[in-house]
């Protein structure tokens, strides 16, 4: 089922990119570690997900902390630690209520500012690009923090080979201001969807209402999240290819504008095959998951942070984002690059 | 061998980064250190390459590769692969 297309976006009113940051815990895991429990290696690893090594946050880290790093990191690369709104998108709250934005927005000398959680597990970055949008284009706020922050680590079944090795915390934040449509920087046009008819393929089954309610004590295992890697491999790419090749259309982009594609860095062969597919060239597909891992709603601005950091994203290149997570849900959009100062 | 194991060989170099060398008819996908996620997504890109779809349980990583290149065959339709190719649609479009 093909969802209408979207009406037109307002034509004045745009969302900026203007700041970008991003946070690590500061313990990096190798393969070689998570090998000695899972009967595992590091060229299994690395062959199968492109992942070298991911940082797992310490005791008495939560996601709040990382996403306060990287909040501040992008506010400083936007030279005002201003906003009217801070959106926080994660999948590990740091507790089921209230939502984590408003602490961190607190921490960040931003008390007063509207400030909300965005669930879209590792769609949920873009998801909160385009919540950002809309409060800037209807003019809600002028300026919004937008991070994407998870510790991953505390729903990961350390037994489980299948997801323990691809998943890390880590955080990456932007800060959008309201400009003009045409200007570099400006988001959109936005491609977002989901299917809650394959809600089991990524799921953490204990800890909501649907268990609480069941009567039953959940088991060890429920608390933990689980994926149908085949399943999902499969979606991912069909997912994410058709949701870029919409947003490309939208925009009036053909796949050889592209100058980057930032796809979730979910494993390196779904971007890669993502960038085959889109018809983009795979050294055009940028990509951090060898040093951070899978790190969720985190993924997305990470990448950015790092290929900013490294110079690969230069003012006036053609940025395209793509994005696919459990819901199941996707999303993408489109962005040229903005002069951003080095911090 | 037939136009399409040589279009699969292709595939196999190209998008999955096979040796070549290494690549017969009575090659077996697992002495490739292909998984059967590998195997997902070689369906993938036999479906967008062939636009044939091949279930996942018609596959195995035991399977050779002129066994899958024969299951393409027996889906394609009687006109010529580009014909079909022209004819189908994403998923969304």
């Amino acid at each position: 089922m093909t969802a209408p297309p979207p009406s037109r976006p307002s034509p004045d009113r745009a969302a900026v990119l203007t700041g970008v940051g991003g946070c690590l815990p500061p313990t990096a895991v190798s393969n070689d570690e998570l090998s000695v429990r899972l009967d595992s290696s590091d060229a299994w690893i690395r062959s199968r997900t492109g992942i070298r090594q991911r940082y797992f946050a310490a005791p008495g880290t939560a996601t709040s902390d990382l996403a306060v790093g990287a909040g501040a990191k992008a506010l400083k690369s936007s030279g005002t630690p201003v906003v009217d709104a801070v959106l926080l998108a994660t999948t590990t709250p740091d507790r089921p209520c209230p939502a984590t934005a408003p602490v961190v927005a607190a921490r960040l000398g931003l008390t007063g500012t509207a400030a909300f959680d965005v669930s879209a597990v590792c769609t949920g970055f873009v998801y909160a690009l385009a919540t950002a949008a809309g409060l800037i284009a209807t003019g809600a706020a002028d300026r919004v923090l937008v991070i994407g922050a998870e510790t991953f680590s505390t729903l990961l079944d350390p037994d489980d080979r299948a997801t323990s090795v691809i998943f890390g915390d880590g955080a990456g934040a932007v800060v959008l201001r309201a400009g003009e449509p045409a200007e570099p920087g400006a988001l959109g046009p936005f491609d977002l969807g989901s299917d809650g008819g394959r809600e089991d393929l990524i799921t953490v089954p204990a800890g909501g209402s649907r268990q609480r309610l069941s009567g039953r004590s959940p088991t060890p295992a429920e608390r933990y999240f689980t994926m149908d890697g085949k399943e999902v491999f499969r979606h991912a790419v069909q997912r994410m290819s058709a949701s870029a090749r919409a947003v490309l259309d939208r925009a009036g982009w053909t796949p050889a504008d592209v100058d980057h594609l930032v796809g979730h860095q979910a494993n390196l062969r779904i971007t890669n095959h993502v960038a085959d597919e889109v018809g983009v060239p795979r050294p055009r597909c940028f990509s951090n998951i060898a040093d951070v891992g899978n790190t969720a709603a985190a993924s997305i601005p990470l990448a950015l942070d790092q290929a900013h950091a490294d110079g690969v994203l230069r003012a006036g290149d053609r940025v395209l984002l793509t994005a696919f997570g459990g819901g199941l849900t996707w999303g993408s959009t489109v962005l040229t690059w903005p002069r951003l100062d080095h911090i | 061998m037939s136009e399409t194991y040589d279009r699969l060989v292709e595939l196999l170099v190209d998008r999955f980064e096979v040796d070549r060398s290494e690549i017969g008819p009575d090659t077996k996908f697992e002495e490739l250190d292909m998984d059967s996620l590998f195997l997902v997504e070689l369906l993938l890109v036999i479906q967008s390459e062939f636009k044939v779809a091949i279930g996942e349980d018609a596959a195995t990583p035991g399977d050779t590769v002129a066994a899958v290149a024969g299951l393409i065959e027996d889906r394609l339709p009687a006109s010529s692969p580009s014909a079909a190719a022209a004819s189908a649609t994403a998923e969304r479009s």
